[in-house]
């Protein structure tokens, strides 16, 4: 039987808002220890994920005016609890990101249930 | 502040030779940090990162070797920079980790990596010691907790 995403992603995300500081991002990274964070809107609807390239790539500017809103990428591809883990590799593969956002298989469903991190699979796989 | 300073001064090494596998046991065992390669004279040759591993799931890992999925490494760096050059080049390169050479101990020799994390680090503003205080809060709260 094929894999699914929900066999390995882990439930939950640390989220900031779109309007919060990239130093404040960069703050809530390190003290959660996580290399991502989702960025979220008023309606705790997914924007976009920031992850550290995100926050280097923002190096020179001004941090404490710098929003999450302007060095998030944005959220434009979807998995969910019942894709196949082969798939989504291929997308993390493809896309070049080690954190997918799982959302909801409600159709149009922007509400967050958890994320798939690259490092889950390489456990699985140092597993045998 | 110079690229030694923010660097982490342990690196998990593997040969060409060696099994993907083993490079995967190999990050399990050292919080998936990526796999500095090295040629068996110490020089770096290149760095398996996560991602180029994932791609070979539900693969025979024993059969591939490290030297297939490495993605060759011709920068150097010396760890005396100064920590805004080094950002530039991860910028401008788009490498997620730099790999520090020693520039005193023959050609090559890894002595540290530099990641795109270290810099969150940096930029965050958070000084080492203080992050450790903040993340040892919770288990210091539970320990002193009598139920």
């Amino acid at each position: 039987m094929e894999e699914r995403v929900l066999r390995l992603m882990r439930k939950g995300a640390i989220t900031c808002g779109e309007e919060t500081s990239t130093r404040e991002v960069a703050q809530i990274m390190m003290v959660n220890a996580t290399h991502y964070c989702v960025v979220i809107n008023r309606q705790r609807e997914v924007v976009g994920i920031i992850s550290s390239r995100s926050i280097l790539k923002a190096f020179g500017s001004d941090l404490d005016r710098t929003r999450a809103g302007d060095i998030l990428v944005p959220y434009t591809f979807t998995i969910t609890p019942s894709t196949a883990l082969k798939e989504a590799i291929q997308l993390m593969d493809r896309r070049k990101i080690e954190h997918l956002i799982v959302v909801s298989d409600r159709p149009g469903s922007k509400a967050i249930l958890g994320l798939l991190h690259v490092e889950d699979i390489v456990d699985r796989m140092a597993e045998g | 502040m110079r690229v030694y300073d923010l660097m982490d001064r342990d690196v998990v090494f593997c040969f060409p030779d060696d099994s993907v596998a083993d490079v995967v046991r190999m990050m399990k065992a050292n919080q998936f940090r990526p796999v500095v390669v090295v040629h068996e004279s110490g020089e770096v040759w290149g760095l398996v990162s996560r991602l180029a591993v994932i791609r070979f799931y539900g693969q025979d890992l024993s059969r591939i070797r490290a030297e297939d999925v490495m993605r060759p490494y011709r920068i150097e760096i010396d760890p005396q920079w100064p920590i805004e050059t080094a950002i530039e080049l991860m910028k401008k390169t788009r490498h997620e980790h730099l790999i520090i050479v020693d520039p005193h101990a023959g050609p090559r020799r890894p002595i540290g990596i530099l990641s795109s994390f270290n810099i969150v680090q940096y930029m965050s503003g958070i000084e080492t010691g203080h992050f450790e205080q903040l993340l040892k809060m919770p288990s210091e709260w539970s320990t002193a907790d009598p139920e």
